[in-house]
C-alpha cells in the first residue's frame, strides 16, 4: 500500500513536470495548427542559460523570469524568421521544418558547448519532505507547484485577456478571425512567444534535479508531444490531465514492467487513445 | 415508382448548433428532385449526412433499400452516391483529366481503362480541350463542371449537387441546365441544392424543402411556391418565377 | 505520361554502376557507390509514405534496423541470409501496420509523433533484449558466396544494390502510373474530395507505408551484410532517421528522382563534413543538416526535383508532367 501510495504521488508530480513542458506546444498547435517538433530543443536551450545564469550566481528560481523573457524574444524572432515561412508553404513543410530546426540546435548545443552532462552547482531544494510513508523530494514538489501555476495562469491569460481571446478566435476560426480585423501574424508571433516563454520557466525548474546535455530536451519533447495528443491538441486543460496520466503509466509502468521500458505503457496508451478517441480525452471535435 | 434515397428525422448537432433536426426526404428513381431553403438550412449539412461525409446525430437514410447513416464517406460513394461541393473541392495540382481519372478508378483498376473512361466522361461534360489543363487553373464554371464530372467518373446511380449554377452567368447556366438533362437521360439520378426556382421549375418533378433544420414541404415545384409555410420561411417574401433567396455566402 | 525517359535514365545508371562495380578497383570508390544507391534506396522508401502519401515519418530507420537484425538473426542461427529479406519485410511491414493502423486515417500530426514513439520504443527494446544483442548488436561470421551473401570484394555488394534501387524505382515508376498512385495524390491534394469519389485513405496509406518499410528493410538486409557488424546507433537511431528524412527532404518530397538527387547530395555532404571536423562531426555535421532542412522548407519545400519539375511545367504551361510534383506552395 505504501509503494502504491509513493507511486501514485510521484507519477502525479512526474505528471507535473510533463505538464510544464506541454502546455507551450499545446498553446502553440492551437493557435497555428503547428506542432514544434524543435519544442525540446527550446527546453534544452532553456536550461542551459539557466545553467549558465547559475555559475553567475542567479539560481534557477531567480533566473527563472529571465530565462523566460529570453525565451520569449527567441520566440519571436523564430516566428517571425523561420515559421512563418513555413506556414505559408505546404502543411508538410511545417513538420519536416520544425524538425530541421531540432536537428540544427541540437548540432549547434553538441558543436558549442560538448556532449557533457552539466548540473547546476550546489542547487537548492534538495531535502526530502517525508509525509507519514511518502518522500518527496523538494524540488519535484516545487516543480510540481511551478507546473499548476504556469498551467492556471496560461488558462487565465487565452481566458480572459484580449490577446488571448484572439488567440482563441484564431484557433477557432482562421478565415472568420481575420475578418474580424485579428492580426494574424503578430497573434500567432505571440502565441509562439508565449509557448516559447513556457519552455523557458520549464527549463529553468527542470535545472533543479535534471543535468542538462544537448539531446536533454528531447525525452520531455516527446512525452510532451504524446501528452498533447493524449489530452486533445490544442487543449490547455487537456495538456494537464494528459500529463498526470502519463506521469502515472510512465511511473507504474517503470515499477512494474522494468525501468528501460516504462515508456511502453505510455506509447501503447498514446496509440489506443489515437485509435479510439483521435480528438483526445479533452479534445472537441 | 419505388424511391432510392429514403431520409427519414435526420439530425446533426454541431456542438449546441442544431444544423438539422429532422429532415425527411424522398428521391424517386430516375427522377430529379430539387431541395431548397434558406440560407443556413442545413441543406449543405443534409447532403454531407446522406454522403458520409458528416456522421448523423439520430435518423435513418435508406439507399436502394439500405440503411447507409453512419457509413464511411469513401464506402457510401462506393456504394453508388456522388456528389459535388458547394464550395469546389478540385484537387489542385492534379490535371483535369487526372482528377476525373481518379473519379474513374472507383470502378475501374486498370489506368489504362479509367483514363478511356475520364476522357468519355470529359467530353460528355465538354471539358474534353482542357484536359492538360490544372484544376486550380480553371475559371468558377469549369471547376464547377470539373466537380461533376469527377462525381460521374465513380459512375454514380445518385448525384447530389450543391448549387452547381451559383455564381455561374444566365449563358453557363444554361448551358449547365442541358447538362442536366443529358445527366438524367444517362440514367442518373440527381439530388440537387439550388436557389433559383426559375431553374428548378421546368426541370424539377419534386422539390422538398427545408427551413430551420426541418422538411417543411414535399411536393411539386409550382405547389412550393404556393405554400404558406414555404412563404414565411422565406420570411413572406412573395414567391413567384424569381429568386427565393439570396446567393449562397 | 510516358516511361519513356525515366526507364532510359534508370537504364544509363545501370549501365554506369555495372561498369563500375566490374572495372572500378578502388574500395573507396566502390564503397561511396554501394553508399550513395542504400541511401538512394532509404530515400525512395521514405519518400513513398512520407513525399507520395504526404506524411512525415521520423522513425524509418527502424525499419532499416528490421532488415539489418533479420540478417544478423539469420546468419548467427545458421540460417541462409536470404531468408532475412523476407523476414525482415514482415517484421518492418507488421511495425508499419501497427504505427500507421491507428493514425494514417487522421488529420494532424499523429502520425509523425507516433513514429518518433515507435522508433524510441524499438531502440529502447533492441538495447535491453538480450536475443537482439543489446547495446553490443552482432558481429557476423564471415563467410563467401553468394548462398552466404557475402563476398570479399565489394563489386558484388554494387551489383546488389544496384539491382535493389532498379527495383525499387522501377516500382515507384509503377507507382505514378497506378490506382494507387493517382489516389495518394489525390488524398495530399484534398482528402475530402478524395473519400466523396471512393478512396479509403487509411487503407492506401497503410499499403504505400507497408511497402516503404519492406523497401528500407531490404536496405537493411544488404547493409548489414555489407559491414557485418549492427547495434543499435547504426541502425536503429535517430540519426539514421535523421538521415533519411533528409535525403528525402533535399531531392524533393513526392518526386520520381528526388530521393537519388538527395542521397548524391548527402554523400557528398557528408564526405566534406567528415574531411572537414573529423569522422564524428562533433555535432557541426547536425548544424549542417538542420540547416539544410529548414532552408529548403522555407524557401523550396518541393526540393531540388520539385523545383526542376515546377520550372518545366511553367514552361510548357500548366501541362502536368509527372505525378507527385506538385510544385507551386498556395500563397
Ligand atoms: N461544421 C460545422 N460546424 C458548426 N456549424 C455548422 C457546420 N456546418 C454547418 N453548420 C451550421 O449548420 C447550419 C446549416 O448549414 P448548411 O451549410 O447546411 O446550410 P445551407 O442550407 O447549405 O446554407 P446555404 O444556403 O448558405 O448553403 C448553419 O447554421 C451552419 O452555421
Ligand atoms: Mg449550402
Amino acid at each position: 500500500m505504501d509503494t502504491f501510495a509513493q507511486l501514485l504521488v510521484g507519477g502525479l508530480l512526474t505528471g507535473l513536470v510533463f505538464a510544464l513542458v506541454a502546455v507551450g506546444l499545446t498553446l502553440v498547435y492551437g493557435v497555428m495548427d503547428v506542432v514544434n517538433f524543435a519544442h525540446g530543443e527550446f527546453l534544452m536551450l532553456s536550461m542551459y542559460a539557466a545553467l549558465g545564469l547559475a555559475l553567475i550566481g542567479i539560481g534557477p528560481l531567480l533566473g527563472l523570469p529571465l530565462v523566460a523573457i529570453a525565451l520569449f524574444l527567441f520566440g519571436i524572432v523564430v516566428y517571425r524568421v523561420f515559421i512563418r515561412r513555413l506556414l505559408a508553404g505546404p502543411s508538410e513543410a511545417t513538420v519536416f521544418g520544425t524538425f530541421g530546426l531540432l536537428v540544427l540546435l541540437q548540432g549547434a548545443a553538441q558543436a558549442t558547448l560538448t556532449s557533457d552532462f552539466q548540473s547546476v552547482p550546489n542547487p537548492p531544494l534538495q531535502g526530502t519532505i517525508h509525509l507519514g510513508p511518502i518522500a518527496l523530494s523538494q524540488a519535484t514538489l516545487v516543480e510540481g507547484i511551478g507546473a499548476l501555476v504556469l498551467t492556471a495562469s496560461l488558462f487565465a491569460f487565452v481566458e480572459y485577456t484580449e490577446t488571448g481571446r484572439a488567440m482563441r478566435a484564431l484557433a477557432e476560426d482562421r478565415v472568420a478571425a481575420t475578418l474580424m480585423g485579428i492580426d494574424v501574424q503578430r497573434v500567432n508571433g505571440l502565441a509562439f512567444g508565449i509557448g516559447a516563454a513556457c519552455v523557458g520557466a520549464a527549463g529553468s525548474l527542470l535545472m533543479l534535479s535534471y543535468p542538462v546535455y544537448p539531446t536533454a530536451g528531447a525525452p520531455f519533447a516527446l512525452t510532451a508531444f504524446v501528452v498533447v495528443a493524449l489530452g486533445g491538441f490544442g487543449s490547455i486543460q487537456g495538456a494537464l490531465v494528459g500529463a498526470l496520466l502519463v506521469g502515472l503509466l510512465e511511473v507504474f509502468g517503470g515499477f512494474y514492467l522494468a525501468p528501460e521500458l516504462k515508456m511502453v505503457p505510455v506509447y501503447v496508451a498514446y496509440l489506443a487513445v489515437v485509435l479510439l478517441r483521435p480528438q483526445g480525452l479533452l479534445g472537441r471535435r | 415508382m419505388s424511391s432510392l434515397l429514403e431520409v427519414r428525422g435526420l439530425a446533426k448537432r454541431f456542438g449546441s448548433v442544431r444544423a438539422l433536426d429532422g429532415v425527411d426526404l424522398d428521391v424517386a428513381e430516375g427522377s430529379l428532385t430539387g431541395l431548397i431553403g434558406p440560407n443556413g438550412a442545413g441543406k449543405s449539412t443534409a447532403f454531407a449526412c446522406i454522403a458520409g461525409a458528416e456522421k448523423p446525430s439520430a435518423g435513418s437514410v435508406r439507399f436502394r433499400g439500405r440503411e447507409i447513416a453512419g457509413t464511411a464517406y469513401h464506402r457510401v460513394a462506393a456504394l453508388g452516391i456522388g456528389r459535388t461541393y458547394q464550395l469546389v473541392q478540385t484537387f489542385a495540382d492534379m490535371t483535369v483529366l487526372e482528377a476525373v481519372t481518379t473519379g474513374a478508378l472507383l470502378r475501374r483498376a486498370r489506368l489504362r481503362d479509367a483514363i478511356a473512361h475520364a476522357q468519355e466522361i470529359l467530353a460528355f461534360v465538354g471539358l474534353a480541350e482542357k484536359r492538360y489543363r490544372l484544376g486550380r487553373a480553371l475559371t468558377v464554371a469549369d471547376k464547377k463542371r470539373l466537380e461533376v464530372a469527377r462525381a460521374l467518373a465513380t459512375e454514380p446511380t445518385l448525384l447530389l449537387l450543391d448549387e452547381v449554377m451559383a455564381g455561374l452567368t444566365p449563358a453557363e447556366c444554361g448551358a449547365a441546365v442541358e447538362l442536366l438533362r443529358r445527366i438524367l437521360a444517362r440514367g442518373v439520378t440527381v439530388l440537387m441544392v439550388e436557389h433559383v426556382m426559375e431553374v428548378l421549375m421546368p426541370i424539377a418533378e419534386h422539390v422538398v424543402v427545408i427551413a430551420a433544420g426541418k422538411t417543411i414541404f414535399s411536393g411539386t415545384a409550382a405547389g412550393a411556391v404556393r405554400d404558406a409555410g414555404v412563404i414565411e420561411a422565406y420570411l413572406g417574401s412573395p414567391l413567384e418565377h424569381g429568386e427565393i433567396a439570396g446567393h449562397a455566402p | 505520361m510516358t516511361a519513356r525517359p525515366h526507364l532510359y535514365a534508370l537504364g544509363a545508371i545501370v549501365v554506369l554502376g555495372l561498369l563500375a562495380a566490374f572495372g572500378v578497383r578502388d574500395a573507396v570508390v566502390l564503397d561511396l557507390v554501394f553508399t550513395l544507391l542504400l541511401y538512394a534506396v532509404l530515400g525512395q522508401s521514405w519518400n513513398w509514405i512520407s513525399g507520395y502519401a504526404g506524411n512525415i515519418s521520423f522513425g524509418h530507420a527502424i525499419f532499416f534496423g528490421c532488415g539489418a537484425y533479420a540478417s544478423a538473426l539469420c546468419v548467427t542461427h545458421g540460417l541462409t541470409p536470404w531468408l532475412a529479406i523476407p523476414a525482415g519485410a514482415l517484421a518492418a511491414a507488421a511495425l508499419a501496420l501497427v504505427t500507421g493502423f491507428p493514425t494514417l486515417g487522421l488529420r494532424g500530426h499523429y502520425f509523425s509523433i507516433a513514429t518518433i514513439a515507435v522508433a524510441a520504443l524499438v531502440e529502447t527494446f533492441a538495447r535491453t533484449t538480450p536475443w537482439l544483442g543489446k547495446a553490443n548488436g552482432f558481429e557476423l561470421p564471415i563467410a563467401s558466396g553468394w548462398a552466404a551473401l557475402q563476398f570479399p570484394q565489394k563489386g558484388p555488394y554494387v551489383v546488389l544494390a544496384l539491382a535493389l534501387f532498379a527495383a525499387v524505382q522501377l516500382a515507384t515508376i509503377a507507382l505514378e502510373r497506378s490506382r494507387l498512385g493517382y489516389y495518394l495524390r489525390a488524398l495530399r491534394a484534398n482528402h475530402a474530395a478524395a473519400a466523396s469519389v471512393g478512396i479509403d485513405e487509411r487503407r492506401c496509406k497503410l499499403i504505400a507505408f507497408a511497402w516503404s518499410a519492406t523497401m528500407a528493410s531490404a536496405a537493411g538486409v544488404l547493409y548489414a551484410q555489407y559491414t557485418l557488424f549492427i547495434d543499435p546507433p547504426s541502425t536503429l537511431a535517430l540519426a539514421i532517421s535523421i538521415d533519411i528524412a533528409l535525403i528525402g527532404v533535399v531531392g524533393g518530397i513526392g518526386t520520381l528522382w528526388g530521393p537519388a538527387a538527395g542521397a548524391l547530395v548527402y554523400v557528398v555532404l557528408a564526405k566534406a563534413v567528415a574531411l572537414r571536423f573529423g569522422g564524428a562531426g562533433k555535432g557541426y555535421d547536425l548544424v549542417i543538416y538542420g540547416a539544410i532542412i529548414c532552408l529548403i522548407a522555407a524557401l523550396r519545400p518541393y526540393g531540388i526535383v520539385g523545383t526542376i519539375v515546377d520550372a518545366i511545367r511553367r514552361r510548357r504551361g500548366s501541362i502536368a508532367v509527372g505525378p507527385g510534383a506538385a510544385a507551386e506552395t498556395p500563397a
